[in-house]
């Protein structure tokens, strides 16, 4: 990946005026979805870029060395290799853009993938994930420990507490800290849209985040009752794009929990580039944060080369 | 494997990332052309009409140009025909009870959403437009006008118990949406137990179908009646026997104006060219196109004002090159338009929007409002007061506030100003298909003798006829709130039943109602901007003066020849008429709940402006204090006629209202009144003109009130019943004397 986003000194004249139109956002948001229907050929190349933008996660309490492996497996290997010769893409590399584990699991991962003879990047996630509700301390400590383990990017959860009481000064500091923190590795900031109480806040808690240095901005941990939902997406697209046109710096895009469907990943791309453009439709500012994702595609893929719906045994787990 | 040929192509794509083309299905639509064998003729009574010896039209995809059917032109017998249909199942389908209209409309509603894709893929097709559009809104939307109407059909039954249905309505539909015009229009028609006529554009289709399905349903197939052929049919379709009212949908969605405060013009420039660079144009049947074609004519259209406006030193973005021959025009957003030049007085077509500076929200308000037009409008703030302010300040008919065109069958839309005067939608949709219950029906009578040249424009001279007997009657015109000398200089003698001489009435002419207008629009702010409570207070206040007043009101009719039994019913009723009104004028204006919108929809009944009001001949107090009542009520000012045979006991009243009332509120000019009426009508700057008189000048007053699409109020000759409660202070009079605004508030944080 490139040089990092430096980010910026502390500006609050960037949100102090902002007010989110939200049933605007609402209309948009179902709008979207019905208007950019993309099928036949273009529907399996689309689907083939959304798998080059997964990061394949497993963040379970019962996650081991074992289902770790496979998960890498599965990286390096998204679509079985028949289906990528009929269309012609076996030769073009195609494996989820990182995989993504608890802090604990980053050495397994390391290992399996270097086994499997792939440099794709691990991320792990940190800073108390997923409430955040731990000592500033220990969530750098644990931001180093993963970097010291092999994870070449970090989703870190913001602190909700500070958004919530409008601090938003202290929310900038210590995102600057999990950024120093980082070193080379990339700083992907969770905002946890769903527990942040408006639209008016997500705009603002993105804007400190890319601010602070973030190279990604994350709707959502997966573990919040909502997650990954298009109006907070449009909502922090536009920040992204105020942010770029600030600045000149692109910040790139994950969302995260919730995105099972085929389709869903179609509706994400192409959200994508209406707001942003195509520049942004590439695994470097765009991440697709799933577990059982690529499942679906994999079968949508097959039904476009055979003709026929595939059973589940067909197509090898995750 | 299935894709060794489309393989090739996956690469590239996943490169470039392209949009591929999305084509829905038309082949419902060809297919329902073939069941007509490509040849469409008019939907009339349950059957199709396909007359021989009529010239006919080819039905063309606007984008392809490839034919695809063609239409029969209808003539004057197939107009008969359909009015004859229409009218044979009036009788039936009007004294249904309102439940069963209910479920007719209901199963009508069921049979569109069964048949949906052929409706939105056959729309799409003939029209250009994308059918995301048709798709996603229209049809949905019609079945939402079935089904609220079929409720109010249901529910309304008691509401309306003293109104009955018009009767025939004739409907002439615009070539731009003709099916979602169709619909706003026929759903209240049929509720109310009107039957309806269309006339739809040539070469339209989709109207045809509808009819058809609503033909199939079974019984009253002679409800909805289709005829396709040229808008000219319009008179004829006017002039059937039992045709009550035609509506005629001028409704043409054309460009954008859109103002921006000179603090965020860049910013919102950006912006708006971002998202307008993201829109696509294609063939409508494209399901991920977000504009399809209009037409030729509509291209051209475009076309010649960008090249103006780039003439006259615009700035022109336009989204997006599409080849010149193609039937498409990009998006197109022109700005930097001198404020004087000939473009920004002219009306902006599809798909253009004209953006301008201002610097204050008055400002804005001042050029929103100085515009013939008053359709609709949206107000972009995050500051409520401010949006609110500017949305009640607005002079149109739907105000969105942070959003744009939504609709909602209970939502009343309509307009003010050249956008017409109708409602459709919501409570206020539904009277437009009714009238009090016992008025009579209104009969086609246009006299070919009238001289609309000539009529009321000489001035006849009135001499000396001796001298005043009894008390002498207040003498001059009542303007800005005090008796004036005509401009004339000269009186009309009025006499007595028995020909013997009352007294002298000012002779007011052209002049003087210049002056009483102005007057009017001076005291007009002030009026409007009082609280009902305040203007109910001085109805009040009015009512007891002529109260007090009784006895010399008494007289002065009794020497008009009133009984005297009768003198005092009449001026016990004018009391009773203002202290209703005064109380009627609190309750006004209520919010609206709608299925799609979180948040309120307000609707306001806003005052016409200045009302002018040509009193009837009888009834010389009440019938002037009746008109006077309501209009004041509703915020209105007013210029009126009184009584030309008796006009002493208004002037009578004036002098009270000198007075009591803000100068310039009421304006009374006695005169001729063929000509005073005939000025009135010709006057650009009144809002509304009732008129009850005679039945040539009823028909001179619509003729010449089209020239600022005024709203009329006329009683072509037919004398009212001024002391019966429903004619002399029924609802009909409210309704008239103000408009409907509905202002949408969205909320959510």
């Amino acid at each position: 990946m490139s040089a990092h986003q430096q980010g910026t000194e502390l500006d609050l004249s960037w949100i102090s005026k902002i007010q989110v139109n939200k049933p605007a956002v609402l209309r948009r948001a179902e709008q979207i979805q019905a208007r950019r229907p993309v099928k036949k050929e273009w529907q399996a190349a689309w689907l083939l870029k959304a798998v080059t933008c997964i990061d394949l996660t497993t963040l379970s309490g019962d996650d081991t060395a074992s289902n770790v492996q496979r998960l890498c497996y599965k990286a390096k290997y998204p679509i079985r290799e028949d289906l990528l010769k009929a269309l012609n893409m076996h030769d073009k590399g195609i494996t989820t853009a990182a995989v993504c584990v608890y802090p604990a699991r980053v050495c397994d991962a390391v290992k399996a993938l270097k086994a499997a003879g792939c440099d794709i990047p691990v991320a792990s996630v940190a800073t108390g994930f997923p409430a955040g509700q731990t000592h500033l301390k220990t969530r750098l400590e644990e931001i180093r420990l993963a970097v010291e383990d092999g994870a070449t990017e970090i989703d870190v959860v913001i602190n909700r507490t500070l958004v919530l009481t409008g601090q938003w000064k202290a929310l900038y500091d210590e995102i600057r800290q999990f950024r120093k923190a980082c070193g080379e590795a990339h700083l992907k900031t969770i905002l946890a849209t769903g527990e942040l109480g408006s639209l008016t806040n997500v705009y603002k808690a993105s804007m400190i985040a890319m601010m602070a240095g973030s190279d990604f901005i994350k709707t959502s941990t997966g573990k919040e009752t909502v997650n990954a939902t298009f109006p907070v997406a449009i909502v922090m697209l536009r920040a992204i794009r105020d942010f770029f046109w600030k600045t000149g710096n692109k910040v790139g895009f994950k969302p995260a929990g919730g995105i099972r469907s085929a389709k869903d990943s179609l509706v994400w791309l192409s959200l994508i580039k209406e707001e942003l453009g195509d520049e942004w439709m590439k695994p470097e500012l765009f991440r697709i944060g799933a577990s059982t994702l690529l499942a679906d595609i994999e079968r949508q893929i097959y039904h476009h080369v055979t003709g026929r719906y595939a059973a589940y045994h067909d197509l090898p787990m995750s | 494997m299935a894709a060794t040929r489309t393989a090739s192509r996956a690469g590239e794509i996943f490169t470039t990332l392209e949009y591929g083309p999305a084509p829905e299905s038309h082949a419902c639509a060809l297919a329902w052309l073939d069941t007509q064998d490509r040849h469409l003729g008019h939907y009339v009574n349950g059957q199709w009409l396909k007359p021989e010896h009529r010239s006919s039209v080819p039905c063309q995809d606007p984008i392809t140009g490839e034919n695809l059917a063609s239409c029969l032109q209808a003539q004057s017998e197939d107009v008969a025909a359909a009015v004859e249909a229409a009218r044979a199942s009036l009788e039936n389908w009007s004294t249904q009870p309102g439940a069963f209209r209910a479920q007719h409309l209901t199963r009508l509603a069921k049979a569109i959403q069964k048949h949906q894709r052929l409706l939105w893929t056959l729309e799409s097709l003939v029209t250009g437009r994308a059918v995301r559009e048709v798709r996603d809104r229209d049809v949905p939307l019609a079945q939402q006008l079935l089904q609220y109407h079929a409720v109010q059909a249901h529910t309304q039954e008691e509401a309306l118990a003293g109104w009955e249905p018009m009767g025939v309505i004739g409907l002439i539909l615009s070539p731009t949406f003709p099916f979602l015009d169709m619909m706003w229009r026929i759903c209240p028609a049929l509720a109310v137990g009107c039957t309806v006529v269309v006339l739809a554009p040539p070469a339209s289709p989709t109207p045809l179908l509808l009819a058809q399905l609503a033909g199939e349903l079974g019984p009253f197939p002679g409800i909805l009646n289709v005829i396709s052929g040229p808008a000219s049919l319009g008179p004829v379709l006017a002039a059937q026997p039992g045709v009550q009212k035609v509506a005629f949908c001028g409704a043409i969605e054309g460009g954008l104006r859109l103002l921006i405060q000179e603090a965020v013009w860049d910013e919102t420039m950006r912006r708006l060219q971002e998202r307008m660079g993201r829109l696509r144009c294609g063939r409508g049947l494209d399901g991920a196109v977000d504009m399809g074609a209009r037409g030729d004519a509509a291209r051209d259209l475009a076309q010649r004002y960008v090249r103006e406006a780039q003439s006259q030193g615009a700035q022109v973005f336009q989204a997006g090159s599409v080849p010149s021959d193609s039937p498409f025009f990009p998006p197109t957003l022109v700005s930097d338009l001198p404020p004087a030049s000939p473009c920004t007085q002219a009306e902006v077509p599809w798909p253009l929007v004209v953006a301008s500076p201002f610097r204050t929200a008055k400002e804005a308000l001042a050029v929103a409002n100085g515009t013939p037009r008053g359709g609709s409008a949206s107000v972009w703030s995050e500051r409520l007061g401010q949006a609110l302010e500017l949305a009640y300040g607005l002079q149109v008919g739907t105000v969105w506030i942070n959003a744009h065109g939504l609709r909602d069958p209970a939502v009343p839309t309509g307009g003010c100003k050249e956008s017409g005067s109708s409602w459709h939608g919501g409570q206020d949709g539904l009277y437009e298909y009714l009238r009090p219950s016992g008025t009579p029906a209104w009969i086609p009578y246009l006299s070919k003798t009238l001289d609309y040249d000539s009529f009321g424009l000489a001035l006849p001279s009135a001499l000396p006829a001796g001298p005043e007997t009894g008390p002498a009657p207040p003498y001059g015109l009542f303007v800005g709130g005090r008796f004036q000398a005509p401009g004339a200089r000269s009186s009309r003698p009025i006499r007595d039943s028995q020909g013997s001489l009352l007294g002298y009435v000012a002779e007011g002419g052209a002049k003087d109602i210049r002056g009483a207008v102005e007057a009017a629009h001076q005291a007009a702010p002030g009026w409007m901007s009082q609280s009902p409570a305040a203007r109910a207070a001085l109805l009040w206040a009015l009512a007891a003066a002529l109260q007090r007043r009784e006895p010399n009101l008494v007289s002065r009719l009794e020497r008009h020849g009133v009984e005297l039994k009768v003198a005092k019913v009449e001026v016990e009723l004018s009391v009773k008429r203002l202290r209703a009104w005064g109380a009627r004028v609190q309750a006004q204006g209520c919010a609206l709940q709608v299925a799609e919108l979180r948040g309120p929809v307000l609707r306001l009944r806003e005052p016409l402006g200045v009302l002018a009001i040509v009193c009837p001949d009888e009834w010389p107090l009440l019938a002037f204090v009746s008109l006077l009542a309501p209009a004041l009520a509703h915020g209105n000012t007013v210029v009126l006629v009184p009584s030309g045979a008796s006009p002493i006991p208004a002037l009578e009243v004036c002098q009270e209202m000198a007075a009591l009332l803000p100068a310039g509120l009421v304006n009374v000019v006695t005169g001729d009144r063929d000509h005073l009426t005939r000025c009135l009508a010709l006057h650009q700057d009144i809002q509304a003109l009732w008129y009850f008189g005679s039945a040539q000048g009823s028909q001179f007053v619509e003729w010449a009130s089209a020239g600022n699409l005024k709203p009329v109020w006329v009683n072509r000759g037919c004398p009212r019943a001024w002391d019966q409660e429903a004619e002399g202070a029924g609802p009909e009079l409210g309704l008239r004397a103000a408009w409907t605004k509905a202002l949408w508030l969205p909320m959510g944080d």
